[in-house]
């Protein structure tokens, strides 16, 4: 980190100085997964109020509401649970990535458009209760922190404690040599 | 020597190769293997949420239906005095015609299976405009029927047609219209409506309302007394099984 001139250098040699860093990936997939799981079990038990979370926003027309408000929980479920057990990592990462782009989106669009509504992430169904005020910025900054997260593990998506790992996905140990997911690391042999 | 030596080199790198291919053979089955069990949990999810989230139909008649002095309305079979369900809703609330398409049926079939008394507490929570003044007409409009049928079919198509949150709606010709759909025959309605005479008394029932049930918002509905969970409330079979359970109780 001290010396940027000889950088490339220094980071060429990086890979087998650097044991700590699948720890890290490992502590953003159970943060993710937390949360999406969390997040999901939350709202699946009852669509209804999920469909109208999503019609809150009012963004989306009356049949993709439908779709949102049924799938979502279940998608954040699932990507939640291979996030946790470290399976297919990088995809469901990509998953989480994509929906976190998403929240923030939504909420920084009814926020900019005045709307007065809970962000329905944990439930409910998108209305403040009385004297409620919103809490868009927070929101935010939990689901970009969370796209930080998403984005690491996309990145890295070697990590300790993964299935992928155990059952010999991702090309950890030898690469896949169609269009697996191995991103070069391969040439450290 | 040497022959013997290359030849036994060539079957070694030929058994690798064998056994680099079983390997790659067998992660792929195993990831056929792990993805197919990951589209059925998942469907698993999809096929339990749907459940979840399903609406009884109307099947019988309704129960009798009473519109009080005060403007409640009261779905009860003659006789049954318990368990009591509140809803207390606003036409123009959005959530309301969720709860409505999702477990208004449930509340209409407890009742006429004789299995709760159901009391439809419609209020107005909204201050500023235009959802204000669209569900201050609405009220009034129902208010100006004193048939309990008639204003059961004209909650329904109030719901069916609610007007988005921002635009200006319920207005009153197609209050008045909506009425003649809904079966409403009293010579009266129509002038009714029209006069609105009945936002006043509206509004002093939603005050009481408010300040004696301290409500956190609408839809709100009570059994016995006691403020159901949303997630009761907008899951009809776990709404049904609660009011069912109050009857034990």
């Amino acid at each position: 980190m001290v010396q940027l001139a000889s950088g490339a250098q220094v980071s060429g040699r990086l890979p087998s100085a650097k044991p700590a860093l699948p720890w890290v990936t490992t502590a953003a997939r159970v943060v993710l997964a937390a949360v999406l799981i969390v997040a999901g079990a939350l709202k699946i038990g009852a669509p209804a109020l999920s469909v109208q979370a999503v019609r809150a926003y009012q963004l989306l027309p009356e049949s993709l509401a439908q779709v949102v408000g049924y799938g979502l929980p279940v998608v954040e479920i699932i990507a939640g649970l291979l996030l946790l057990v470290g399976l297919f990592t990088r995809v469901a990462a990509g998953v989480g990535g994509v929906l976190m782009v998403a929240f923030v989106i939504g909420i920084g669009s009814a926020w900019a458009r005045g709307l007065r509504i809970d962000c329905g992430c944990f439930g409910g169904d998108g209305t403040l209760a009385a004297g409620q005020d919103p809490n868009y910025f927070w929101e935010l900054v939990r689901d970009i922190g969370l796209l930080a997260c998403a984005a690491w593990i996309v990145v890295k998506p070697v990590s300790r404690l993964s299935l992928d790992s155990a059952l010999g996905f991702g090309g950890t140990r030898e690469p896949v040599d169609e269009d697996g997911p191995d991103e070069g690391r391969d040439d450290r042999d | 020597m040497s022959k013997r030596t290359s030849e036994a080199a060539k079957a070694r790198i030929a058994a690798q190769r064998e056994a680099l291919r079983k390997q790659d053979q067998r992660r792929r089955v195993t990831m056929i293997a792990t993805i197919a069990v990951v589209v059925v949990v998942a469907a698993a999810f999809v096929v339990w949420s749907v459940r979840q989230g399903a609406s009884e139909k109307v099947t019988g008649g309704l129960a009798a239906v009473t519109v009080q002095e005060d403007g409640t309305v009261v779905m009860a079979q003659p006789g049954v005095t318990t368990p009591v369900v509140d809803v207390y809703e606003d036409f123009q609330c959005p959530a309301c015609k969720q709860f409505e398409e999702t477990s208004g049926a449930t509340l209409k079939n407890l009742a006429a299976e004789g299995k709760a008394k159901v009391a439809y507490h419609v209020i107005t929570i909204f201050t500023q405009e235009p959802t204000k003044s669209n569900s201050l007409r609405a009220a009034s409009a129902a208010r100006c029927i004193t048939d309990g049928r008639q204003w059961v079919a004209f909650h329904d198509k109030l719901y069916k047609n609610q007007p988005s949150e921002t635009s200006s709606g319920f207005s009153v010709d197609q209050l008045i219209s909506w009425g003649k759909e809904a079966g409403v025959t009293s010579s009266g309605f129509d002038d009714c409506v029209r006069k609105q005479g009945n936002v006043q008394a509206h509004q002093t029932y939603t005050q009481q309302v408010m300040s004696t049930q301290k409500l956190g918002g609408t839809p709100t509905i009570k059994i016995n007394g006691k403020e159901l969970d949303s997630t009761t409330a907008f899951v009809p079979s776990a709404l049904r099984d609660a009011v069912i359970n109050a009857a034990k109780s």
